[in-house]
């Protein structure tokens, strides 16, 4: 009885709940680990890039570059140089300045004061003499008088002295006008002597511009020269080699005898680097078959093609048009 | 796919910008890992148990125990009987059945054959999702392998459409392609390593098992001689 039920009575199977949470935690550390891992590798790339870029097709023409740089850099230098004095000058200039604007305003003073003196005496002197007509009648008076005129005379001789005084002063005045319209002068001098400097700097300058200019020009021109130099001899290595060519293949030609006319065949051949032919098309009939086939079988015989030795020049190459006479 | 140089490479946008095919199977996979764990983990401890049982009864069968008892034992606590312990008991009911005096021959074999009867149920219980693991660990590298070709064939074909052709568009494509491969090595490599290490543990259990069916049966004929 109970053995059926023994039979059939299933395991009650340990844990199997754990067992997936256990499960489920060993995936997600592993997301974990792959997400962190890439991380970290994500950034070394950036920097190999720019590796690449500064790797192959410059060389050539850096060179070229760094020609200029030598001479911009000078330009750069003088300016800088003459630059520094014209910033010291006019400090210099700056300081008389204020000089002369205060001997100016003295210059107006002296002469005011100058020019009333010089009417006063003139009063003085035609007040003097009339006293002198009218004291005459009387003896005391006159000895008053004389005394008087003495005294005048004693006045006006102090006058005159005072007159020559202030001649003196004036003079001396004059003098110190003279001194400082001389200073003055000698300052414009100055100024215009530096002005003249600057001047003669900045056409310095300027002039030294013009020869970097030139010279730049002139280095431009001969780098155009060369370069229409090299095109040239590019251009004459490639008709050089195409006459090769067509040389080569008309060579290799079986003429087909009595053609009429002087018929002219086309081809277009497309070549691979080092002169092997990938394909012949006939572009052009010349309307006589035997001509054509003769032609395209010197063509194929020919191979490989004389192709120059430069193989940035096999671009020139790679669809040649091979047009051929019948009579030369 | 946009391949420029600057790419964003982490894991998630890798898996997010790949292919409709390459996320499937990649959810497969993840699917697959899933379950394998799960039964790995299962059997681990279906085994571990299993052995501990089988352990406790051959050391208290073995010191002279009482038949009878270990019989309502094992009937008793049925759901938590081993596998050893159920042979015994089918073994045991089926030799007490006959009634005393029979053949001896004949209750011996019916006995043997209620023992092996029970022994092959329970091998097949030890041994289920065995074969789910072998299939996951010969499978899985296939399924991941099948989203790479596929996300590589794309990736290529993408660069027909571009003049200047640089690794840079084709390696997050590779890249995210590669993924799949690399967790269908991640859902067989721990299922055929548990596969092998069960396999192993299950035969050395039947091994057991056998060799005590042999000896019960001795024991039972002695007893009935006796």
């Amino acid at each position: 009885m109970s053995v059926s039920v023994l039979r059939n009575f299933p395991h009650s199977e340990p844990r199997s709940l754990l067992a997936g949470v256990l499960a489920v935690l060993v995936h997600l550390v592993f997301i974990a680990l792959m997400i962190f891992g890439l991380n970290w590798k994500d950034h070394p790339p950036e920097g190999m890039v720019v590796d690449i870029w500064t790797e192959l097709p410059k060389p050539v023409q850096e060179p070229v570059k760094t020609q200029p740089p030598p001479k911009q850099p000078k330009p750069v230098q003088e300016p800088v140089k003459p630059k520094p004095e014209p910033e010291t000058e006019p400090p210099k200039p700056e300081p008389p300045k204020p000089e002369p604007a205060k001997s100016e305003p003295p210059k107006p003073a002296p002469q005011k004061v100058a020019t009333p003196p010089i009417k006063k005496p003139d009063i003085a002197m035609k007040e003097k003499p009339e006293p002198i007509k009218e004291a005459k009648p009387d003896v005391e008076e006159q000895k008053k008088k004389e005394q008087e005129k003495i005294k005048e005379q004693e006045r006006l001789k102090e006058l005159e002295k005072q007159k020559e005084l202030e001649k003196k002063k004036e003079l001396e005045k004059q003098k110190e006008l003279e001194k400082q319209k001389e200073l003055e002068k000698q300052k414009e001098l100055e100024k215009q002597k530096e002005l003249q400097k600057q001047k003669e700097k900045e056409q310095a300058v300027q002039r030294q511009r013009e020869q970097e200019a030139k010279a730049q020009r002139e280095a431009e021109a001969k780098r155009a020269a060369q370069q229409a130099a090299a095109k040239n001899q590019i251009t004459n290595e490639i008709s050089k080699y195409k006459a090769m060519i067509l040389a080569k293949i008309r060579s290799r030609i079986v003429m087909p005898p009595d053609l009429p006319g002087n018929p002219v065949v086309e081809f277009s051949v497309t070549l691979l680097p080092g002169g092997d032919i990938l394909d012949v098309r006939l572009s052009k009939s010349s309307g006589h078959a035997a001509f054509d086939s003769a032609v395209e079988r010197a063509i194929f015989l020919s191979k490989p093609l004389p192709l120059p030795p430069d193989p940035a020049l096999f671009n020139e190459f790679r669809n040649l048009n091979i047009t051929v006479h019948y009579r030369e | 796919m946009s391949t420029t140089v600057t790419q964003d490479m982490s894991f998630l946008h890798l898996i997010s910008s790949a292919s409709l095919l390459v996320q499937l199977v990649m959810l497969i996979l993840v699917m697959i890992s899933l379950l394998s764990w799960w039964f790995i983990f299962r059997k681990l401890f279906v085994i571990r148990n299993e052995i501990k049982k089988t352990d406790d009864f051959e050391d208290v069968f073995w010191r002279g125990a009482d038949m009878n008892a270990l019989y309502q034992r094992t009937t008793n606590s049925r759901y938590d009987s081993g596998s050893m312990e159920r042979i015994f008991a089918a073994g045991f009911s089926e030799f007490n059945k006959h009634p005393a005096g029979s053949d001896l021959e004949a209750v011996m074999e019916s006995t043997r054959r209620a023992m092996r009867a029970t022994y092959q149920r329970e091998m097949d219980y030890l041994e289920s999702h065995l074969s789910f693991l072998a299939t996951v660990g010969s499978v899985s590298p296939y399924i991941g392998l099948l989203g790479t070709v596929w996300g590589i064939m794309n990736s290529f074909r993408s660069l027909s459409s571009v003049t200047q052709a640089t690794i840079a568009h084709v390696a997050p494509g590779i890249a995210e392609a590669l993924i799949a491969t690399a967790m269908g090595l991640f859902a067989a490599i721990p299922a055929v390593v548990a596969y092998n290490r069960y396999a192993s543990g299950t035969d050395q259990l039947a091994t057991r098992f056998e060799s005590f069916m042999e000896e019960l049966s001795n024991v039972l004929q002695r007893r009935a001689a006796g």
